[in-house]
């Protein structure tokens, strides 16, 4: 924790490794919104959707409003969450693999319309100089977001601190234990006084909320975004592999394969296999869920710590 | 004169039909293998559509090449494709309970990584079998049908078939038959329910084995393109049952009339809609469709 703190002052301060970690913490984030709603045991393929919504609802709300790119986040958050309730009346009995299926086909609406509405959204071409985030004055520290890495970098790492504490809030709180009751068995929770619908209801939107935040940031950061690049299955795909890799049910699991993945994938494949090396976390998946089904964290809690099994 | 445009009319109602069906039949070639597989083994195969393309690929570098036509390169694809579904079947075999979740969850990484790997073997462009653009015109209707149209529908329609009969007809597809139905009592009635899955994997990849090239024939090979080919598969199985071909052949021919319908009237940007909103519809209208009586047994 210290070490991620004081990181940017060890390392040079414009350098790639500054800007690959705070990726791994936005990408952490990512994975923490999306492992939120797969902790009430549901398994979603289309968190791209809500990503994409917040990306596009951000951008154009910037746009066309001119709001600052704080509030806008907001918005595309909560774009997303209306997307999320959508999700949640529409798939409301299906579970398991056809819920995983439709999440799967849900993310294509929200892109063909995208795609097409080219008077609004720009269509296949994408909305293009997305402002920077403005500076912020903190006392007489100017973070400049845009033009400073470090800045950008706590940003980030605050970021992930408030996802990483919602995290714990849906697994430590009276209310985790409710979601993890649905997660075990619908029936008996429901035979404890749990409502499971409401509950489920509430995940499923926090989730969405916050990925929706994550693709309004990524927005900003990025400058620029393309229906074909935010509702990408790859966008889908990233947030489960870490969490599945990291271990779904461990508070730090989702973080733990941000920061392992996330630096391999940029570090090592890229610079290996400019194209496709996204491929990392296909063959990791696969791995996981064959060698380590709980995920790297449960593997090693049991093996460093045996006493606390 | 009077009659002129009515007879146009009809004339291009029935180019419509012809152009429908034979992307329908197609349709029905693409699910037959994934409803087998999910069928007999349980197992959702998503990367059914990155296998169609690889195979798809395959017949096109065959193609390119050494000049090979398609009746060799078939075969061909079909035995590369027997053994990248054993290889699939070997994988699948091992993984821990929920089993069609899990099933679903490694073959997602089984897409990210096939489309990875194509995009760095085979790179970005968009690539097809040039087809000879000849045009065969039936005088009677004065109807037009490509020769690519001639081969999808008549290699769709006798492997439907042949495949159909495999199943209906000989001992082998009653045991698979059996194997669908219950796994538990085919296992008491003496079928080896181990050889049911490796059968219903191969004959799976041989299915796709067909398919690639025709794919490749009849539309652009692309990189990220698979997954619309594994929508259809779902839809078509969710619209039909698990192992029904008459069924997936009559899914098959709706989806291609909805989806040529759609692109006609409201241009071809929408035609992934169509077919998302169509999966949605029949995955909330039969929610069982996917679980036939294994699972609910099981619950």
């Amino acid at each position: 924790m210290i070490l991620l703190i004081v990181w940017p002052w060890l390392v040079e301060q414009e350098g790639i490794h500054c800007r690959v970690i705070g990726m791994a913490f936005f990408y952490g984030c990512l994975a923490l919104a999306w492992n939120l709603f797969s902790l009430s045991g549901a398994i979603s393929l289309g968190h791209a959707a809500f990503f994409g919504l917040g990306a596009y609802g951000s951008a154009l709300f910037c746009h066309y409003a001119s709001l600052s790119p704080y509030l806008t986040i907001l918005l595309g958050g909560l774009l997303g969450a209306l997307y999320g309730i959508l999700w949640h009346v529409t798939f409301r009995k299906l579970r398991g693999a056809p819920f995983a299926l439709a999440t799967l086909a849900s993310v294509e609406i929200p892109k063909v319309v995208i795609d097409n509405w080219e008077g609004f959204t720009f269509g296949s071409l994408g909305v293009v100089g997305i402002p920077e985030l403005p500076s912020l004055s903190l006392g007489s520290v100017l973070l400049n977001f845009g033009k400073d890495p470090a800045a950008l970098y706590y940003l980030l790492l605050m970021v992930l601190l408030f996802m990483t504490l919602v995290h714990r809030y849906a697994m430590t709180s009276r209310w985790g234990w409710a979601i993890r009751a649905v997660r075990e068995d619908e029936i008996a929770a429901a035979a404890l006084g749990i409502n499971v619908n409401k509950t489920r209801f509430q995940v499923l939107c926090s989730s969405a909320f916050f990925t929706g935040i994550c693709g309004g940031l990524y927005g900003h950061l990025i400058g620029l975004i393309e229906p074909g690049l935010v509702f990408s299955l790859h966008i889908s795909a990233v947030p489960l592999v870490l969490s599945m890799f990291g271990g779904r049910l461990q508070w730090y699991g989702p973080i733990l394969g941000a920061f392992t993945l996330y630096p391999v994938d940029q570090l090592l494949f890229r610079s290996l296999l400019p194209v496709g090396h996204s491929a990392l976390y296909g063959l990791i998946v696969i791995l996981t869920l064959i060698f380590f089904p709980q995920g790297m964290g449960a593997w090693l809690q049991k093996h460093l710590c045996p006493a606390s099994n | 004169m009077v009659s002129f445009p009515s007879r146009c009319l009809i004339r291009m109602i029935i180019q419509f039909l012809v152009d429908a069906i034979s992307l329908g039949s197609f349709y029905a070639l693409i699910a037959i293998g994934f409803s087998l597989i999910l069928g007999v083994a349980h197992a959702f195969n998503l990367a059914h559509g990155e296998m169609i393309l690889l195979s798809g690929y395959l017949a096109y570098f065959l193609n390119r090449q050494f000049s090979l036509p398609l009746i060799v390169s078939i075969p061909i694809s079909m035995f590369s494709m027997l053994f990248v579904a054993l290889c699939l079947e070997r994988l699948l075999r091992r993984i821990p309970d929920p089993h069609e979740l899990n099933t679903l969850v490694i073959t997602f990484g089984l897409v990210l990584l096939l489309q990875n790997l194509m995009l760095m073997a085979f790179s970005a462009d968009y690539r097809i079998i040039r087809p000879e653009t000849r045009l065969l015109d039936i005088p009677v209707h004065g109807l037009f049908l490509t020769e690519t149209q001639i081969v999808i529908l008549t290699l769709s329609l006798a492997t439907t078939g042949i495949v159909y009969l495999l199943l209906k007809k000989t001992f082998l597809g009653k045991a698979l038959r059996a194997t669908m139905q219950d796994k538990e009592t085919a296992r008491l009635a003496g079928v080896n329910v181990r050889n049911m899955h490796l059968i219903a994997f191969g004959l799976g990849g041989i299915l796709i084995g067909v398919a690639g090239p025709l794919y490749a024939r009849m539309a652009y090979l692309h990189p990220y393109g698979g997954m619309e080919a594994t929508l259809v598969a779902v839809i078509l199985t969710i619209f039909a049952g698990v192992g029904r071909i008459r069924g997936l052949l009559l899914g098959g021919w709706i989806l291609g009339l909805v989806e040529s319908a759609t692109t006609l009237l409201v241009g071809s940007g929408w035609r992934e809609l169509a077919s998302a909103v169509i999966l949605i519809l029949l995955l909330l209208l039969r929610p069982d469709g996917l679980m036939p009586k294994w699972a609910k047994s099981t619950q």
